[in-house]
């Protein structure tokens, strides 16, 4: 009895990148509440840009597409993720989990523009601001436009 | 040839049709690029609203060889070219078919795209009017239409192309001069003075209007509750 929970045990430890696995409709949610979270503060950034600048609110709308960026959604594209219904189906394209290296670049573009859309933020330069606010979203559109079903 | 010339396109005839060139380029590109792009991608839409209605009103108002009824592509008119035997000036038929759906589709194209959003942080100017799931359904219905205008274009440049090397006649110097060279037994272009053309551009306007969102009431200023610290 003991050697078999030891022999589970190592055998858990052992199967090394032990991210957490989801039932498929939770994997789905995740991710797309993510998504409309960074939606919701791309909208800030957006209308500090374009109307009165508020510094505060656009380090807090950076810092939160940031930290999203940089939590490792990928882990949320899990087998069995490829079609089904989070909070609406999914609009994943199938290229996502066949084309791993070209998502990868995409997933990339877009860390290094949030990580800077951050940073630009933290110094409070607005037209610096609007420009990588551009540059950022043009990222979620890259990314969109190779591996989401647009309907 | 014998020589005369005939007056086929009117100057507000060429003139929509070289700027809708302009703004349909310069909306795939920034359609495609997106970025701070989108914006102007939203008002070079709002442009071309206005430039269709402007072509939708002098298709009745302009002069001869503008009018849809000069051209319209009756079936009886389509077989008579099949067989070889249409020999009017102005667009011919299939011609006419063509523009016909290209502005139809790119009336599409532009109206679907005033109430898209590209879930990213650009929404068309009218997209409050509808719920989020029609105006996903809007923005897909956009894109997948934008393919259509590909097509179509590819088709009408095509076209040029066919009647220049086979046919050995020139389409494109008529839309920029807007004589035709061999008269024949055309009729100059006639009608479509100063009157029409006001009527025309007003319309225009009036529907760039509309298609801007301009009009719809602003959003009552935010209750006056203090945000919290959270
Ligand atoms: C690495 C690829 C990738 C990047 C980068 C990306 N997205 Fe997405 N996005 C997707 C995919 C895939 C979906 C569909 C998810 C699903 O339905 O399962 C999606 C869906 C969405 C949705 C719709 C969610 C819903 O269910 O309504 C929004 C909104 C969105 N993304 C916004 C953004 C924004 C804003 C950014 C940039 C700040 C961004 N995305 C960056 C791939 C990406
Ligand atoms: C006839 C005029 C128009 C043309 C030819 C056109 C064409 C395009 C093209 C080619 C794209 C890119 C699709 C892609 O490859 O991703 C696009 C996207 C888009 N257009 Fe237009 N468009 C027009 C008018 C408009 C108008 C008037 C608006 C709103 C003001 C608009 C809003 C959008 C939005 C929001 C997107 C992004 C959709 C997405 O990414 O899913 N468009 N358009």
């Amino acid at each position: 009895m003991k050697s078999a929970v030891l022999l589970a045990v190592l055998s858990l430890s052992l199967s090394g990148v032990a991210s957490a696995q989801f039932k498929s409709e939770d994997a789905i949610k995740y991710r797309q509440s993510a998504y409309v979270t960074m939606a919701w503060n791309m909208a800030r950034i957006k209308a500090s840009v374009e109307g009165a600048y508020n510094k505060d609110d656009v380090i807090k709308a950076a810092n939160v597409i940031q930290a999203i960026a940089n939590s490792g959604m990928g882990a949320l594209y899990q087998p069995g993720t490829e079609t089904g219904k989070g909070w609406e189906d999914t609009r994943v394209k199938p290229e996502l989990f066949t084309n791993k290296e070209g998502v990868g670049k995409a997933a990339m573009a877009f860390n290094k523009e949030a990580n800077e859309m951050a940073r630009i933020a933290a110094g409070g330069d607005v037209a610096a601001a609007k420009e990588q606010f551009g540059k950022l979203g043009a990222t979620c559109k890259g990314c969109h436009t190779d591996f989401k079903i647009k309907k | 040839m014998n020589g005369k010339r005939l007056r086929l396109w009117d100057l507000p005839t060429r003139l929509f049709h070289w700027l809708l060139v302009l703004a349909i380029v310069a909306a795939i590109v920034s359609g495609q690029l997106g970025g701070n792009l989108i914006v102007w991608h939203g008002r070079i839409g709002i442009f071309i609203v206005g430039l269709i209605v402007f072509r939708l009103a002098w298709g009745v108002l302009g002069s001869t060889y503008a009018r849809f009824a000069q051209f319209f592509p009756t079936p009886a008119r389509v077989k008579a070219q099949l067989r070889g035997e249409w020999r009017q000036p102005g667009h011919n038929p299939l011609g006419a078919l063509s523009v016909l759906a290209l502005l139809g589709l790119i009336g599409f194209q532009a109206v679907s795209g005033l109430f898209a959003n590209d879930d990213i942080a650009f929404n068309g100017p009218l997209y409050d009017l509808v719920d989020g799931a029609l105006s996903n359904r809007l923005s897909g219905l956009h894109y997948l239409a934008s393919n259509g205008l590909y097509l179509l274009i590819a088709l009408h440049l095509g076209a040029i192309v066919f009647y220049r090397r086979v046919k050995q006649i020139n389409l494109v110097r008529p839309m920029l001069t807007g004589w035709h060279e061999d008269k024949g037994e055309g009729e100059d272009a006639r009608g479509g003075g100063p009157l029409a053309l006001i009527v025309a551009l007003m319309l225009a306007v009036a529907a760039a209007y509309g298609a801007s969102g301009a009009w719809l009431p602003e959003p009552p200023p935010p209750p006056a509750v203090e945000i919290p610290a959270w």
